[in-house]
């Protein structure tokens, strides 16, 4: 497909075709706590982001959202899906987010299909923007999923110095352009993508051998390390975990809900809601009178950090994209690399 | 549907803003008092019934031994008693003064003290079995809704007692331990104010107590880190939940 440049300082066309046909989101703050919010004007748009709080997720997977309302009349039980049909376009997805939500498509449209979020995903545009900055923090590299994009996307930007490439992955994002007369991208602007990938590539300074890893921790369940993460010691310099299960919730890849009734005061209607749960919290593994498969801490931690290695729930594929938000927010520095280097996979 | 289920609300050594709390519910109050038939309640009611109840909320710590046989009456007449409350649950700020011995305590208020009759305070189920708790200081409006309709229901209510940086994170808020550096609570501090202060820019002040399996060492390490001393750290696991077992350590029992 063919590809176009626009000057920077000329976004506002752009943003204003999106907003034509869609409620565009995008990150509002520079820096690395950046947050997907409304776009109304240009200004509000700061593409020059790090990374966010919640990772796009939220928009497709939201941490509370109503499933159906329910009710009760002459002893029948009648119930009405609460479908959210709105088109959103979300502009400046970074690569590691986008293949997160690839994981999430195989995941929600496999034998048991979600119609919730397939509908908000059908709803939704992707302008995806290559990664020229990652953080500290970022191992993308590693794990296959960046610093640039390859697929996932209706539209691709990279950040080529005074302009944006652009780059057009689907019809959808083919129509959103049309008739915008960009200027056509030459080979210097390929050039300047591939050299801003070099660069990109050398300023992400974790890493992990995902193949390694994943390998290696099936047979580690009992290593010493998730001991040192539960009760004492912590790995590699952090402390031990506290189960507060922020590194779930903002973890692009993390999918797991709890489900629930909200009942009104007739008893006689309510709505059925689901929530972002996390298996890092002690009610997660609870059963029955009291029961609880993952007690102890050390358990919980292992749990995730062998879902996102790859091991957990049936393994072979890794639920972990590199984009590092996990780390930066562990109040214990809990470091997912450092763990998968303690444990001999690094 | 069946009689009304009889309700009775109790304080004692608290605020009354878990009370209030409840007053404050307005828009669904109405709507409660044709569900529940309130027997016994002294702010609001001027003829209150001692017989019998279905549920029992009881606000505030046990302080005196007068309190002691009052709580123990409660129990044996109520079938399902709440603990209303951090107070209730484990003696909250008022047990901040648990740690300075009694004689000193009393002297700071009283010019006599010879009629004080004053324990360390302690939550109720110190003395009586507890069948729920409703955390927080005031618990959240939406908690006791939730209780009252498990309540009709026969159901257990959901209550779940995760962190602060649950709803935090719901909230899209960038983390004040790990970027502000400022030394909140939420780590350890059980949800179900949706996350307020932290929403504001403020610090977790933990009112709503230790959530379930926190580890309040690492955390207790981490202000270290940050440059608290020892007698700060003290103080902020002692404000709500000092007595707890959860806090007990960092608290400096």
């Amino acid at each position: 497909m063919d590809a176009y440049t626009i000057e920077k300082k000329d976004m506002k066309i752009l943003l204003k075709r999106f907003q034509e046909d869609y409620k565009v989101f995008g990150p509002i703050k520079p820096g690395l706590e950046s947050k997907f919010d409304e776009i109304k004007s240009i200004e509000q748009l700061h593409l020059d982001y790090i990374s966010t709080v919640l990772p796009p997720k939220k928009f497709f997977h939201p941490p509370k959202e109503a499933m159906f309302s329910y009710k009760i009349e002459k002893g029948r039980f009648t119930s009405k899906e609460i479908k959210q049909n709105e088109k959103i376009l979300i502009i400046g997805i970074h690569p590691c987010d986008v293949y997160a939500l690839l994981k999430l498509d195989k995941l929600f449209s496999g034998d048991f299909k979600d119609p919730y979020y397939q509908n908000r995903r059908k709803n939704c545009v992707i302008v995806a923007l290559n990664c020229v900055k990652p953080s500290e923090y970022s191992f993308c590299s590693s794990m296959n999923t960046g610093p640039f994009l390859d697929k996932g996307y209706d539209i691709l930007l990279t950040d080529i110095g005074t302009k944006y490439l652009i780059e057009l992955g689907t019809k959808t994002g083919e129509k959103l352009i049309e008739g915008l007369n960009l200027k056509k991208a030459t080979k210097d602007n390929y050039h300047e993508k591939k050299r801003r990938l070099e660069t990109s590539k050398k300023k992400i300074k974790k890493s992990m051998d995902a193949l390694k890893i994943s390998r290696i921790a099936q047979k580690n369940l009992h290593h010493e390390v998730w001991f040192d993460l539960g009760e004492c010691g912590g790995v590699a310099g952090s402390l031990p975990c506290l189960s507060c299960g922020s590194c779930t919730f903002v973890c692009p890849t993390c999918y797991c809900y709890d489900v629930y009734d909200t009942v009104d005061f007739s008893l006689k209607s309510g709505t059925r809601n689901r929530e972002l749960d996390s298996c890092q919290l002690l009610e997660y593994g609870e059963v029955a009178h009291g029961g609880n498969f993952r007690k102890d801490r050390k358990d919980r931690i292992r749990h995730w950090m062998l879902c996102k290695f790859g091991v957990a729930a049936g393994g072979s594929n890794s639920s972990c994209v590199g984009c590092g938000r996990c780390i930066r927010v562990c109040p214990s520095k809990i470091d997912i690399t450092a763990v998968a280097k303690a444990i001999g996979g690094g | 549907m069946n009689k009304k289920p009889k309700m009775a609300i109790f304080k004692f050594t608290g605020c009354a803003g878990c009370q209030l709390e409840f007053l404050h519910l307005e828009d669904e109050f109405l709507d409660l008092l044709d569900l529940f038939d309130i027997r016994y309640w002294k702010m609001i009611k001027r003829d209150n019934d001692e017989k019998e109840w279905d549920i029992s909320l009881v606000e505030g710590g046990i302080s005196t031994p007068r309190e002691i046989e009052e709580i123990k009456q409660i129990r044996k007449k109520t079938k399902f008693l709440v603990a209303f409350g951090d107070c209730a649950i484990g003696g909250c700020i008022p047990s901040i003064r648990n740690w300075t011995p009694q004689m000193e305590v009393e002297d700071y208020v009283y010019p006599d003290t010879s009629s004080i009759h004053s324990m360390k305070v302690t939550g109720i189920g110190e003395y009586v079995k507890v069948d729920e708790i409703l955390k927080g200081c005031p618990p959240h409006r939406d908690t006791l809704i939730e209780l009252f309709k498990s309540a009709l229901l026969k159901i257990r209510p959901r209550l779940r007692k995760h962190s602060v940086c649950v709803e935090c994170k719901f909230n899209d808020n960038e983390c004040l331990l790990t970027s502000k550096k400022m030394a909140c609570m939420g780590p350890v501090i059980s949800a179900g104010c949706g996350a307020i202060c932290p929403t504001l820019g403020r610090v977790c002040e933990g009112c709503f107590g230790p959530m379930s399996n926190p580890n309040a060492a690492a955390l207790a390490e981490i202000f270290k880190d940050m440059g608290l001393n020892d007698k700060d750290i003290k103080r902020k696991f002692r404000k709500y939940a000092g007595m707890s077992p959860e806090f007990r350590m960092e608290a400096g029992h």
